[in-house]
């Protein structure tokens, strides 16, 4: 693509999602929506292909629909309310209405169909912005609209995510599919504690971004798109074996790491809201994540995984720059000493 | 039946969304989109916006759905599509028809008609002139208000359909 087009587009996407979440006025929110997707397509088209193609059509046609329920919900707000000023939705229909669309552009259940499609479909650059950066948009208006949202749909939406994601991802040996479905869980985890705790929704939003972040990159650097080829990884740099370990088992909620603090700090909030339950069997499910994390991490970094004989032996092309990876690997591991400072958010 | 205009005209208008959402060939559906266009204008009329109607007429009807129908008429086929050839379209035709109907006789033999939102009978849909509509039309204060106060909804509208011309291009323009 021509750079300067490219730019401009990539900015658009950016702008889109700057308007929805800065805006007052709820028609200029959808519409950072929708020029958030209209500059996205693009981009997830990156490479010309059918599968490109195909996994951009899916995208646009849930995204669009995500934004006619929303733009419906809006009205509904608007006759109810008589204004459109984002507090709280005035009305339950349209708070119902609006939390599905915003559910079916994160990619909870059960809307989560489109996430492993697309993002199996797109190049792993743009699946990166996919999983992370897309994601922040609607998160932003559902900790604007949090007060009003009915609980036992969230609630419903929430737990079913973080069983599909970990149910969904034991199966897949292609990468990218395995970092949708650990989108889909880590969203459920999220909006499970909206409602009681938008900040800690925050936090896991912002250590999940960095995980995927890290993956990703990682992921890039190697070149690598399934689970054969990322076995590969301790032939053509050793060192990221071990970079591979640590943010495996930091996405799947271990501690010391860093990605056990959203949990931690999750399961207490919803614990001192009297629901023992609903944590337990959220922690319990997690451990299905936790499981084919491990499996990549047993093929990749624990074991020298089975590989016929040329494949021990690589050539050494020209390294790939990849952005900001030492800080992002320091950060998505070793941020759980810091868990006190979060203190200062009350 | 003046009194019951505007509900009479959204019943006309819902058919012609079936017409064209039941997905014939995209000549018929632009054929029912003018006759949609043409009768939300006469909506919007009713409820005194006579400068919006003329922009539906203006730019939607006589620009956007011109440029359509060309684009259309270039990419067509040899036997297009019509809502009687294909069983599947004359099906969804016929149930949108069907829930329309149906939802037109709730309206108007019930009391009161809560869906979504509540209102009693026809006579929610009448027209009733307030009178006091002052001196200006406020279709035309919106779009003075729009230059002046709301020139931000101006820039990221116009940026969008900037935006939006560049996003096709690339995506037809393909490799």
């Amino acid at each position: 693509m021509n750079p300067l087009i490219f730019t401009t587009i990539l900015m658009t996407v950016l702008l889109g999602t700057m308007i929805v979440m800065m805006s007052s006025h709820w028609l200029m929110i959808w519409i950072g929506f929708e020029m958030n997707l209209l500059a996205i397509i693009p981009i997830l088209m990156k490479k010309y292909n059918p599968r490109t193609m195909e996994a951009s059509t899916k995208y646009f046609l849930t995204q669009a629909t995500a934004s006619m329920l929303l733009m419906m919900a809006i009205i509904i707000n608007l006759m109810h309310s008589g204004q459109w000023t984002i507090t709280k939705v005035f009305n339950p229909t349209a708070s119902i209405i609006m939390t599905s669309a915003l559910a079916m552009k994160l990619g909870l259940t059960p809307f989560h169909f489109w996430v492993p499609e697309v993002t199996q479909g797109i190049s792993l650059t743009s699946g990166l912005i996919l999983l992370t950066w897309q994601k922040l948009a609607p998160m932003s208006i559902l900790y604007q609209i949090s007060p009003s949202i009915n609980l036992n749909i969230l609630l419903t939406m929430a737990v079913l995510s973080i069983l599909v994601g970990g149910w969904g991802g034991l199966n897949q040996t292609q990468l990218r599919k395995i970092m949708a479905y650990s989108s889909i869980a880590h969203m459920g985890w999220m909006t499970a504690v909206l409602v009681y705790s938008p900040t800690l929704t925050m936090l896991n939003m912002l250590i999940y971004i960095m995980m995927t972040l890290t993956m990703f990159m990682l992921f890039i650097h190697s070149s690598s798109t399934t689970t054969l080829s990322l076995s590969h990884t301790w032939n053509k740099t050793p060192l990221t074996t071990t970079l591979i370990l640590i943010t495996l088992l930091s996405m799947g909620g271990l501690p010391p790491l860093s990605g056990f603090m959203p949990k931690w700090m999750i399961i207490q909030e919803l614990t001192k809201n009297s629901s023992i339950i609903l944590p337990t069997l959220m922690a319990i499910m997690a451990l299905l994540n936790l499981y084919f994390y491990m499996r990549l991490t047993y093929s990749t970094s624990l074991t020298m995984f089975p590989s016929t004989n040329n494949m021990k032996m690589k050539w050494q092309f020209e390294t790939k720059r990849i952005t900001l990876l030492p800080p992002l690997i320091v950060m998505s591991s070793l941020l759980l000493p810091l868990t006190p400072m979060l203190s200062i958010l009350d | 039946m003046m009194t019951y205009i505007v509900f009479i005209l959204s019943v006309i208008f819902v058919v012609s969304f079936v017409g064209f959402s039941s997905k014939p060939s995209p000549i018929y559906g632009g054929l029912v989109l003018i006759v949609s266009g043409g009768v939300g204008c006469g909506i919007i009329m009713n409820f005194g916006g006579s400068f919006l109607g003329l922009m539906v007429f203006l730019i939607y009807l006589g620009g956007m759905l011109v440029v359509f129908g060309y684009t259309t008429a270039m990419a067509t086929e040899q036997y297009p599509e019509v809502w009687v050839s294909n069983t599947t379209v004359m099906g969804v035709f016929l149930l949108g028809l069907l829930m329309e109907v149906m939802l037109v006789l709730y309206v108007l033999k019930s009391e009161e008609v809560g869906v979504v939102f509540k209102f009693s009978g026809v006579g929610d849909w009448a027209i009733y002139d307030t009178g006091d509509s002052g001196v200006f039309s406020e279709g035309i204060m919106g779009v003075a208000a729009l230059y002046s106060y709301g020139a931000w909804v101006v820039i990221v509208t116009g940026w969008s359909l900037f935006v939006g011309v560049l996003v096709i291009l690339e995506v037809t323009r393909g490799d």
